[in-house]
């Protein structure tokens, strides 16, 4: 009875302890399971968040790092997940610093590192922006943690982290011109060292602001802004900005202000321009008596290499072309002189003109340009009267010398220009 | 460099095949009919070498082609898909006038006016803005008869399209230059042969 009791006893106390063991067991069980569900959640709904924030591949394989920070401290009791994406740094923070110091300053760490590398590979300024201010948030807790437990190295840190948000700032007020996000940022960082809620609150504020597509225009004070007056200064602005690029590419329009001024050097320019195409088709066709010009031969060799030779029929260059270089000289000898008394006589004419200032450096390079021309003994052979021809040769000398800069190049500058022009073909 | 050699091949080929068209039309010519078809045909090439992208280039082709006689080399050099489309673009927008302003005329005439309203007009401020005014709309007006197609063109348009007619011009002139350079070169050295 007793022992029966007994063993009923051992039984049933060994029931119990079974019992209370399997319960407590069971209980642990569901326990540790239930602690483990939200935690592996938790992570994962954080990861996945990671992943968005960092959508380059060099920042997905910072992750793991931050992985292994986060794994260390399993530890750390469940906290109800906050389902607003934008806080998940702050919150992230939050559940680091409560459980120890030491891994929240850990998981910063691994933050940080993750950040120094997402400028490098940030496409967009916008999303820098983002970042930073993540980053930033991230600093904040890690100064949470900094005030409760006080660690040199999480000092350290602090400050390796502080400057790096620095001169990302730095960099983006240059990137970006823009002083709307970079005024939030300057609030946020005021914000950051009192509060982190407030500045996830900032955070989402900066992601909302996007860099503005249309044009910035400012009225300064006294100006007028409805939208005609502010139309009128766009398009004043712009033309002054082409005129800047005129001045480049016009010589000798440096110095001139003032955009009558310019313009009639503009006007002069492409005049003179006009009139050096007139005065090389006029010699071209002097120096070719058919209009056959072996291009390909001149050129295969000096100018254009990639052209392709042997395309035109190369017809020789007539026989008319047979002087002697001493006539030539002879023949040009009167022609040199009836240029400078030419340009003289307009000096004396009309010496208030702007155009002539120009016109006095024109003998003295003009003749070395026409000497060398071999094309004025041509002249003689196919014009039968001299006499009209010396009038014409007159009427179209005296044009381009009038206002002409063809006269300051010299003669065998064959494909030097400025580098200017070459800039400006790319900003066209 | 002024210009990208692209520009200059374009044209140096375009132009090739236009003077090609001129010789084989007529074989004698006087120096200024040969004067004139080279400047046509180089006009026209550097135009068409800029891809009709620019008012300038389309204005002058339309106003070279307007001639019966240029026709057929402006089809030539373009090719004929680039005519018809570029046609179609001269016909859409309104004809260019033929007549060519006397540019330095007006110029000098403009200078004359500014003498005398200064002379005139007591300096004040209102005056002196109206005085500027007036004076950068003569020389718009006068740069804009020396850009072809210039008319039909706002201030703006017309400051961008005298960037890129400078910028062609002095590509032809190089080529041309270069051009006149080497047959130079070549006729000299065959009378030093001789």
């Amino acid at each position: 009875m007793n022992r029966g009791s007994l063993t009923e006893m051992l039984h049933c106390t060994d029931m119990t302890v079974l019992e209370r063991q399997r319960a407590r067991l069971k209980s642990q069980q569901q326990d540790q399971f239930h602690h483990q569900q939200p935690e592996v959640e938790e992570r994962s709904g954080y990861f996945s968040e990671l992943s968005g924030v960092f959508s380059g591949p060099s920042h997905v394989s910072q992750v793991p790092g931050f992985d292994g920070a986060a794994a260390g401290n399993s530890m750390i009791g469940p906290v109800k997940a906050d389902p607003g994406s934008e806080n998940g740094w702050s919150e992230m923070g939050k559940i680091l610093v409560p459980g120890f110091g030491f891994p929240g300053f850990e998981a910063n760490f691994s933050i940080s590192r993750t950040a120094s590398c997402t400028p490098l590979a940030a496409a967009a300024a916008t999303t820098t922006a983002e970042v930073k201010d993540k980053i930033s948030g991230a600093a904040a807790a890690g100064k949470v943690s900094f005030k409760k437990r006080k660690h040199d190295k999480i000092q350290n840190t602090k400050v390796v982290v502080e400057d790096e948000i620095k001169d990302k700032r730095l960099k983006g007020c240059a990137e970006e011109g823009d002083s709307k996000i970079t005024d939030q940022n300057n609030n946020n960082n005021n914000n950051n060292k009192e509060n982190s809620d407030n500045n996830s609150k900032e955070n989402s504020k900066v992601s909302d602001v996007q860099k503005p597509d249309y044009i910035h225009v400012r009225a300064r004070r006294g100006q007028a802004t409805d939208s005609h007056s502010l139309a009128e200064r766009v398009r004043r602005e712009k033309i002054s900005e082409r005129m800047k690029y005129l001045q480049d590419l016009v010589p000798g329009c440096n110095k001139i202000t003032g955009k009558a001024g310019m313009l009639d050097e503009i006007i002069n320019y492409v005049q003179s321009l006009q009139r050096q195409v007139e005065f090389l088709s006029m010699k071209l066709a002097a120096v070719n008596p058919r209009l056959d010009f072996n291009i390909d031969n001149f050129f295969a060799k000096e100018v254009f290499p990639a052209c392709p030779p042997a395309n035109f029929p190369t017809i020789g260059m007539s026989s008319e072309m047979n002087t002697n270089p001493a006539y030539l000289q002879h023949q040009f000898n009167p022609l040199q002189q009836q240029i400078v008394s030419c340009s003289g006589n307009e000096m004396v004419i009309n010496p208030p003109d702007m155009g002539l200032r120009r016109t006095i450096s024109a003998p003295v390079s003009i003749p070395e340009t026409f000497l060398d021309s071999s094309c004025f003994t041509q002249l003689q052979h196919l014009l039968p009267s001299s006499t009209t021809w010396d009038a014409d040769l007159q009427n179209f000398y005296s044009l381009p010398f009038d206002q002409d800069r063809s006269t300051t190049f010299p003669s065998h500058q064959l494909f030097t220009g400025s580098i200017e022009a070459s800039n400006l073909k790319t900003e066209m | 460099m002024r210009a990208p050699n692209s520009l200059k091949q374009e044209f140096l080929k375009k132009w090739k095949s236009g003077l090609q068209i001129c010789s084989s039309c007529s074989k004698n010519m006087s120096i200024f009919e040969r004067k004139k078809a080279i400047k046509l045909s180089a006009d026209v090439a550097m135009a068409s070498a800029r891809n009709g992208r620019t008012c300038w280039s389309r204005a002058l082709i339309a106003n070279a082609s307007k001639n019966d006689n240029n026709k057929l080399l402006v089809e030539h050099i373009l090719g004929n898909s680039e005519f018809q489309r570029l046609n179609k673009i001269s016909i859409m927008r309104p004809t260019m006038s033929n007549k060519r302003v006397r540019c330095k005329k007006i110029l000098k005439r403009s200078c004359g006016t500014i003498r005398r309203v200064s002379k005139r007009v007591v300096p004040q401020k209102i005056l002196a803005s109206c005085v500027a005014k007036r004076l950068s709309t003569k020389r718009t007006q006068v740069l804009k008869s020396l850009v072809p197609g210039g008319e039909f063109m706002d201030d703006v348009s017309l400051i961008e399209e005298t960037l890129d007619y400078i910028m062609s011009l002095q590509t032809q002139i190089d080529v041309m230059r270069s051009l006149a350079n080497a047959t130079e070169l070549v006729l000299r050295s065959k009378n030093e042969q001789w």
